[in-house]
This record gives C-alpha cells, structure tokens and sequence, in this order.
C-alpha cells in the first residue's frame, strides 16, 4: 500500500531554503507522515525557472523534519541556465517533465511532520516553480 | 537498510580545472562531507548541471569524488554536456541524473566532491551532486 503527498512554492530568491506549503487550491495540506507508513519510496519532483534574469542555477530538494530518520535529505533535482536573447527577440520557455526517484527508502516515523523545502542555488535565474510528490510504503 | 541522501553543490568558472563543490545553497559552509555512521557503500549519485550561456561553444561535464572515505580510491562520472550557437538567447532546464554504483565507503571519513567542466570555457556552469549510501 502506498500513500502520497503533494505539495508546490514560488522560489523566488537564490540561496534560500523555501519550504513548499500549499497544494494548488489546497492552501495548507497535512504533512503528517500517514499511520502505516514508514518509508519514503518514492519522489516525483520537477523545478524549472521563468528565466528572467541571466546565470545558471541547481535546484535541491531538502526533505527534514521530525518525521525524517537519519536527519535532513538532500537531493538534487535539475538546473537551468539562461542568457538574454538579442533585442527583439523572445527567450525560449523552461518546461521540464517530472522526475520520478525510485527505491529510495528513506526511513520516516509515522504520524510525525515533516517538511518539504527546494532551493536554488547559484545564480537567480528569476522566480522558479518546484513541485514535490513524496509516496510512502 | 535505509538510505541516506548528501548533497554538495557550487560553480565550475574555469575549463579543464578541477573544482570543489562545498556549499549547499544558504549553506555557505556546510562541512566537509563525512560518510554517515552505519552505511557500508556509495550505491549512486544523482547530478545534474547548466550553464549560463555566455559563450557561443561547447563543453561536457563530470564530477570527481575522492578522499578518505572512499575505500578504493578516487571516481569520476561523466555527467552531460551542453552547447550554444550564439551568447544572445540561450535558456534551458534539464533534469539530474541518478547513476547506480557500487563503491564501499568508510564510515566517519570524508568524501570530496568536484565539479568539471572540459573543452571549452562556456562561461560559468552551476553543479550539484548527491550521493546515496546505505
């Protein structure tokens, strides 16, 4: 049996952990570990940038909390990069499918919080827009 | 055996020179990496990295692990690359790379972590790495 929980955030600034709180038009889901469950399995994950500004960026996931055995997990997701096209011109878009991580078994406490942050680092490439999947087992 | 997930990050400005990624976004000395107590082996990395565009070129990209934490020695994974025609409009997003490995490690000692980018200088390009225990 599995279990999932979704949330997604505005990053807007480089170098700062954000922690991603909302579900769309759920605007503060539960992250409770669900009773039963004791492991992370596996995360869905995308992050990509609106690409306004110039540099080059990864995005990481920090996954901490009570509910988080073994401390704070990190894992990184993608990176974007950009430079301003010529006057006149339009920057291609950012689009970037949902990664799928397997077999991950990171050990949580059920009925424990825990908490979802993604970060960008490097340089802003301007507002980014993560979403986060956790599926327990 | 649970997994645990470590991950080091920073930026490649220089071509062909090996460089260390130590930081961790608003972690700006995060420490060294140490290989948590109660693992045994490095069973993948996940990477990933981009580029700012700045030069109409071309380039790969690897990273190195090395030191004391890693029983048999240094590593080295190719990781992608990555190019652009003019240094006016280049803009992409891609997603990491999760590699399977089979490395034994040694608990309580670091593991080094290098970012490099080879061929041609493109600018700058952001890393990040993430290495799997159990």
């Amino acid at each position: 049996m599995s279990r999932t929980f979704t949330v997604e955030g505005d990053i807007t600034a480089a170098d700062t952990r954000t922690l991603l709180t909302t579900q769309g038009s759920v605007t503060a889901p539960s992250s409770v570990v669900p009773a039963g469950m004791s492991k992370i399995d596996k995360i869905t994950v995308a992050a990509a940038s609106e690409a306004l500004a110039n540099g080059a960026q990864s995005f990481f996931l920090r996954l901490g909390g009570n509910a988080v055995k073994g401390g704070e997990q990190t894992i990184c997701i993608s990176a974007s990069g950009r430079i301003a096209p010529q006057a006149g011109s339009d920057s291609a878009p950012q689009i970037i499918t949902s990664s799928v991580l397997t077999d991950l078994d990171i050990a949580v406490t059920p009925s424990d919080t825990l908490t979802v942050a993604v970060e960008g680092a490097g340089t802003d490439t301007g507002t980014a827009r993560a979403v986060v999947t956790l599926i327990y087992a | 055996m649970s997994r645990l997930y470590r991950t080091r990050e920073g930026t490649v400005s220089a071509v062909d020179t090996r460089t260390q990624l130590a930081t961790l976004g608003s972690e700006t000395a995060p420490g060294p990496l140490l290989v948590p107590q109660g693992v045994s082996k490095l069973v993948g990395v996940r990477a990933v990295q981009n580029f700012d565009m700045s030069a109409a070129t071309s380039y790969s990209a690897l990273i190195r692990l090395e030191g004391p934490g890693l029983q048999e020695g240094p590593e080295c994974v190719g990781i992608g690359a990555g190019g652009v025609p003019v240094a006016t409009g280049g803009n992409g997003v891609n997603e990491a790379v999760t590699i399977p490995l089979d490395i034994p490690v040694i608990p309580a000692n670091e593991i080094l972590v290098f970012g490099e980018m080879c061929g041609t200088d493109v600018g700058s390009a952001e890393f990040a790495v993430t290495l799997i225990f159990e």
